[in-house]
C-alpha cells in the first residue's frame, strides 16, 4: 500500500516538453485518473510514475521511496499496457505465472497463485489456452490477473479499455472499479474518454499540453472548471460557449455578445473581452420572463432527453437539453433562458475562469 | 531501454563492430588496391597496402575487346564481352521473371490459383543443388540446340528466378489492402485498370527491389552458366573461372581489375535496395 | 474504361476479364515452361542415370540400357561419398557461425547509437558481391606471402606463414571461412528485421515485472524469434549445400580433393572425365540426401506461417 507523490516532474523530448513540471500527490488508496487529449503528456506521466522513461526533472515518490532513478521492476508496479501485452507464445497460466517465475517464486507456490488470482478474475477455466484464441474480454481479465498475481502496491492503466467495444468497456469498468473497493490499492488510470474518467475516479487530473489543468472530485471537475479547456472537455453534448464582452456595472457587471446581453448583479469581474459558457442541460425554454427568441434548427432526440439546436442570432447555434416529452419541431419559434447560477466566464485571452 | 549497468558498455560494442567491419572491408580494399596496381608490386613481402605507383593499365587491358592476348606468358582475358553477355543474360532473364513471377503472385494472392502449396513447391525448385539440374540440361540443351545460347540460359535463369521473385512479390502483393482493389471494381474499373492503377503503382518499389534482387542473383550465378555456356556466351563469373585456371602465375592485377568492375554495380545496386531487401526476404514471417 | 474498337477487341478483352481466364494468365506461361524445361529435365536425369553413357560413347538415345549400374558404382565410389561427407561438414561449420555472428551483430545494432548506419551498410556489403569474386578475392589475400599471413604475424609476434591453400585443414577452413565472410551478412540482415519486428508492450511488461534483461532475452525475445531463426537457417543452410564457387576459384578443389565439394565433384565427373551417366545417378544421390532436408525445411516455413497467422501478435 503506497501513495504516491510527483515532485516538478518533467519530460522534455528534443524540442517538445511532453511534461512540463506538474506536482501531485495521490494519497494511499485512491483511484485517480489521468485523463485529457492526445499528446497531454498523461501517458508519459504514467511510463515515468512506472520507470519506463526517465524523467528530465523532478522526483517521482511512491510510499517513502524517492524511486526517480528505480528499475521499473524494483517499483513493485502492476501495469496494464493499451494494447494488453500478453506473452502471445505462452499459455494464460504462463504469461500470469511470469511474474512470479521471475521472483523465483517455488513452482508449487507459483500453482497455488494463480489458480487463486484466475478464480477472482474469472479466468480459471482459460488457463491452458493461447492469448490469441481469447476475446477480448477474456483477455482484458487475463491481464489484469497478471498484474494482480504479484500483488502490488500501485496499479498503472495504460487506457486498458479503448480496445474494447461499447458493451464490455461498461462491463470491465465496473470490474475495475470492484477490484479498487476490494484491494483498496492506489490505482493510477490513463485515459483520453471523459466519461471513463467521470464514472471510476476519485479524483480526476485534467491534462493538456503537459500541464496540470486541474485535479477535483469528478462532479466538481464537471461543475466548477478551472479554465475554458476543461469545461469544454467534459460533458457529451459539450458546453454552449458564446464569445463577447464583459463591462463593470454599477453592482455587478454586463456580459455582451453579438444576440445576447444579460446583466449579472452582484459580481465583480472586471471588463474585457470574456466567454461565457453554459452547458446544454442549464438552457431552459421558457415562455416567459427574461429570455432569448430563437428558431429550431435542429433535434435530436436521445430517448431520455432530446437535444435541440437554437439559431439566435449569435454566430453559432446554441444547444439546449430538454425533457422527452416536449414537443417540438424544426422552425419552431421558441425563447430560452440560462440557469444563472450555473454560468460561467472566461478570459478570452487566456482561458482562465473569472469569478469574484 | 535505460543503458543500465555495464558502463564500459559502448566501448565494447564499437570495439567488436569495429572488428568486424575491418573483417568486412577488408578484402574488398585489398582487391581494389590490387586492381590498381603495376605487376612488380602484386606480390611483395612484406605486402603493400597502398600502391607505390598506381596505375590503370590493368583496367585498360581488360576492358579492350578482344577475347584473350598473350603477354609475357601469361594470358589475359578481356572482360568488355562477357560484361555484355551478363547484362543481357540476367537483364533479360530477370526481367521476365520479374513480369511472370509478379503476375502469379497476385493471382495466387487473390484468388488462390494453383492451391495453397504452390509458392512452397515451387520454392523446392530453387533448393534442388543447381548441379542437380545442370547435367541433364546440357544433354537436354545439346538435342535442342539451345546449348551455348543466350536464349539458354536465358531461359534457366528464368525458371530458377521465378520461385524467389514469387515469394519476394507475394510479401509486396499481401501489403496492398484489398478493399483498394474493391473500391476500384465497383467504380467499374476493369480488371487491367485495377491492376494498372492500383496494384502497379502501390507495388513499384517492390518491383524494382526484386528485379535487382534477382538480377544480383543472376549476375553472380557461376555453374549454370558454366555449364550450359562457355564460348559463345561467355559471363563474368565463367570469365573470371577461366583465368583462375589459366594463370598458374597468377596474374593479380587483371584479375583484381576484373573482380572489381564485376563487383562495383552489384553493389551500387545493393546499396539501393538495402532498406527493402527485408520485406521480400522474410517469406511473410516476419511482423512489420 | 470501354472497349471501343472493333467488336472482336471488345470481346477478347471481355474474355480475359473473366476471373476465371484472368487468373490463369500467368500460369500458363509459367507452368509451360516450368513443363517443357524442368519436367524433361528430372525425365532425362532418371532416364540418363540409368545407362551408362559418356559423351564419346556417341548419341545417347542410343545408348544401351544397363539400369542400376551407374548407381552402384557411385555408391563404391568413395571419393564421391567424401565429397558428400565433406559439404555437409562444411555447411554444418560455417551455417552455425553465420547464424551466431549475424545474431550477434544485430543484437549490437539493435538500439540506434552514431554510426550504426554506417556498420549496417558496411556489414551488408559482402552479400552483394559475386561469389566467384570472393572466392577469386580471398585466393589473393590468403597467398603464402600474402596480407593475411602478414597481419597473422602481426598479431603473433613472430612470421606466421599458414599455407592456407596448399595445405589441407588450411585449405578447408578458407572456403569456409569464404562462406562466413559472405554470408554473415544475410544472418545479420533477417536477424536485424526480426529483432525490429518484436512486439514492444509485452517486452515493457516483462520489465514493470521486474524481469532482468537476461529472462526477458531468454523467456521472450528468443520464443519470439523462432520464426526469424527457422528463416534464417532455411535460407543458408539450403545454399550452404550447393558450394561450388568458392572451391572452384579459391582452391581449385585442393589440394588433393580437401575442398572438393559435392558439386565440385559432380561437376569433374559430368564435364572433366565425361560420364555423364555416373554424373546423373550422383545428382540422384544427391537429390535424395538433399531432399529429406527440403521438406522438413518446407513444412517448417508452413507451420511458422501458419501459426503467425493464426496466433498474430497480441
Amino acid at each position: 500500500m503506497a501513495g504516491i507523490r510527483l515532485e516538478r516532474l518533467g519530460k522534455v523530448f528534443g524540442a517538445t516538453r511532453a511534461v512540463d513540471g506538474i506536482d501531485l500527490t495521490i494519497p494511499d488508496g485512491e483511484f485517480v485518473v489521468l485523463v485529457g487529449p492526445s499528446g497531454c503528456g498523461k501517458t508519459t506521466t504514467l511510463n515515468m510514475i512506472a520507470g519506463l522513461e526517465v524523467p528530465t526533472s523532478g522526483d517521482i515518490w511512491i510510499g517513502d521511496d524517492r524511486v526517480t532513478d528505480w528499475e521499473p521492476g524494483d517499483r513493485s508496479l502492476g501495469m496494464v499496457f493499451q494494447s494488453l501485452a500478453l506473452f502471445p507464445h505462452m499459455t494464460v497460466f504462463d504469461n500470469i505465472a511470469f511474474p512470479l517465475r521471475v521472483k523465483r517464486v517455488a513452482p508449487a507456490e507459483i500453482e497455488r497463485r494463480v489458480r487463486a488470482v484466475g478464480d477472482t478474475v474469472h479466468v480459471g477455466h482459460l488457463l491452458a489456452k493461447r492469448p490469441a484464441t481469447l476475446s477480448g474480454g477474456e483477455a482484458q481479465r487475463v491481464a489484469l490477473a497478471r498484474t494482480l498475481v504479484v500483488e502490488p502496491s500501485v496499479f498503472l492503466m495504460d487506457e486498458p479499455l479503448s480496445s474494447l467495444d461499447a458493451k464490455l468497456r461498461v462491463e470491465m469498468r465496473t470490474e475495475i472499479k470492484r477490484l479498487h473497493g476490494t484491494l483498496r490499492s492506489t490505482f493510477v488510470y490513463v485515459t483520453h474518454d471523459q466519461a471513463e474518467a467521470m464514472t471510476m475516479a476519485d479524483r480526476i487530473v485534467v491534462m493538456h499540453q503537459g500541464r496540470i489543468q486541474q485535479v477535483g472530485r469528478p462532479l466538481e471537475v464537471y461543475g466548477n472548471p478551472a479554465n475554458r479547456f476543461v469545461a469544454g472537455f467534459f460533458g457529451v453534448p459539450a458546453m454552449n460557449f458564446v464569445e463577447g464582452e464583459l463591462h463593470a456595472e454599477s453592482g455587478g457587471a454586463r456580459f455582451v455578445a453579438q444576440a445576447l446581453g444579460l446583466s449579472l448583479p452582484g459580481q465583480r469581474l472586471g471588463s474585457g473581452p470574456a466567454v461565457l459558457g453554459v452547458r446544454p442541460e442549464h438552457v431552459r425554454l421558457v415562455s416567459a420572463g427574461e429570455s432569448w427568441p430563437a428558431a429550431v434548427s435542429l433535434i435530436e432526440p436521445l430517448g431520455d432527453a432530446t437535444l435541440v439546436f437554437l439559431d439566435y442570432g449569435g454566430p453559432s447555434s446554441l444547444v439546449a437539453k430538454v425533457d422527452a416529452e416536449e414537443k417540438l419541431a424544426v422552425g419552431d419559434r421558441r425563447s430560452f433562458t440560462f440557469r444563472r447560477d450555473r454560468i460561467v466566464l472566461f478570459d478570452a485571452a487566456t482561458g482562465g475562469r473569472l469569478s469574484t | 531501454m535505460r543503458q543500465r549497468g555495464f558502463p564500459l558498455f559502448p566501448l565494447v560494442r564499437h570495439t567488436l563492430l569495429l572488428a568486424w567491419a575491418a573483417v568486412t572491408l577488408f578484402p574488398i580494399y585489398w582487391m581494389v588496391m590490387t586492381s590498381f596496381k603495376q605487376a612488380a608490386e602484386w606480390v611483395t613481402w612484406p605486402p603493400r597496402w597502398f600502391p607505390h605507383e598506381p596505375t590503370l593499365v590493368n583496367y585498360v587491358k581488360v576492358l579492350t575487346p578482344g577475347t584473350s592476348t598473350f603477354e609475357l606468358g601469361r594470358q589475359t582475358l578481356k572482360i568488355l564481352k562477357p560484361i555484355g553477355d551478363s547484362l543481357i543474360v540476367s537483364g533479360i532473364g530477370s526481367l521476365i521473371a520479374v513480369l511472370l513471377g509478379s503476375a502469379l503472385a497476385y493471382s495466387w494472392a487473390r484468388f488462390g490459383t494453383g492451391g495453397r502449396s504452390y509458392p512452397y513447391n515451387i520454392l523446392s525448385i530453387r533448393m534442388v543443388p543447381p548441379i542437380v539440374i545442370a547435367v541433364p540440361f546440357v544433354v537436354y540443351f545439346v538435342t535442342l540446340r539451345l546449348l551455348d545460347t543466350y536464349t539458354g540460359l536465358i531461359l534457366v535463369y528464368l525458371a530458377t528466378s521465378l520461385p524467389y521473385v514469387i515469394w519476394m512479390m507475394l510479401a509486396f502483393v499481401e501489403e496492398v489492402p484489398v478493399e483498394l482493389e474493391r473500391a476500384a471494381r465497383v467504380m467499374g474499373a476493369s480488371r487491367w485498370k485495377v491492376l494498372r492503377s492500383v496494384v502497379l503503382p502501390l507495388t513499384a518499389s517492390g518491383l524494382v527491389v526484386t528485379f535487382l534482387f534477382v538480377f544480383i542473383l543472376n549476375w553472380s550465378e557461376l555453374l549454370l552458366a558454366m555449364t550450359l555456356t562457355n564460348t559463345e556466351v561467355s559471363t563474368i563469373p565463367i570469365q573470371l573461372n577461366k583465368f583462375q585456371s589459366a594463370n598458374e602465375g597468377r596474374d593479380y592485377g587483371p584479375q583484381a581489375a576484373i573482380g572489381t568492375i564485376a563487383t562495383l554495380p552489384v553493389v551500387v545496386l545493393g546499396f539501393l535496395i538495402q532498406k527493402h531487401l527485408l520485406r521480400g526476404f522474410s517469406f511473410g514471417l516476419l511482423r512489420k | 474504361m470501354t472497349a471501343a474498337g472493333a467488336p472482336g477487341a471488345g470481346r477478347l478483352r471481355r474474355w480475359l476479364e473473366r476471373e476465371r481466364v484472368f487468373k490463369w494468365l500467368p500460369f500458363v506461361p509459367v507452368q509451360g515452361l516450368f513443363a517443357l524445361l524442368l519436367l524433361p529435365n528430372f525425365l532425362l536425369l532418371v532416364y540418363l542415370s540409368l545407362l551408362s553413357w559418356r559423351i564419346t560413347r556417341g548419341a545417347w538415345w542410343n545408348a544401351a540400357f544397363t539400369g542400376l549400374d551407374s548407381f552402384q558404382r557411385a555408391l563404391e565410389d568413395s571419393r564421391f561419398l567424401w565429397a558428400l561427407a565433406r559439404t555437409f561438414a562444411f555447411a554444418a561449420v560455417a551455417v552455425p557461425l553465420e547464424l551466431l555472428l549475424g545474431f550477434g551483430l544485430a543484437m549490437l545494432c539493435r538500439r540506434s547509437f552514431r554510426g550504426r548506419r554506417i556498420y549496417t551498410s558496411v556489414f551488408l556489403l559482402p552479400m552483394m558481391i559475386v561469389p566467384a569474386v570472393v572466392g577469386y578475392d580471398l585466393s589473393m589475400l590468403l597467398i603464402d606471402q600474402g596480407p593475411f599471413n602478414q597481419l597473422l604475424s602481426l598479431f603473433a609476434g613472430r612470421t606466421v606463414t599458414v599455407r592456407w591453400l596448399s595445405e589441407y585443414t588450411p585449405a578447408q577452413l578458407a572456403v569456409i571461412g569464404a562462406d562466413v565472410w559472405q554470408w554473415t551478412a544475410l544472418t545479420f540482415l533477417v536477424f536485424t528485421a526480426g529483432l525490429a519486428g518484436l512486439p514492444e508492450e509485452p517486452i515493457r511488461a516483462a520489465r514493470v515485472m521486474g524481469a532482468s534483461r537476461w529472462q526477458i532475452f531468454w523467456h521472450i525475445e528468443l520464443p519470439l524469434l523462432k520464426p526469424v531463426i527457422a528463416i534464417a537457417v532455411i535460407l543458408r543452410s539450403m545454399e550452404a549445400l550447393k558450394m561450388f564457387d568458392y572451391p572452384m576459384l579459391l582452391t581449385q578443389a585442393g589440394p588433393g580433393n580437401a575442398t572438393e565439394t559435392v558439386a565440385v565433384y559432380l561437376w569433374r565427373v559430368g564435364w572433366e572425365f565425361a560420364r555423364v551417366s555416373d554424373a546423373a545417378a550422383m545428382s540422384l544421390i544427391l537429390l535424395v540426401a538433399v531432399a529429406m532436408y527440403i521438406l522438413v525445411a518446407i513444412r517448417v516455413l508452413r507451420r511458422e506461417r501458419r501459426r503467425l497467422t493464426e496466433e498474430g501478435a497480441v
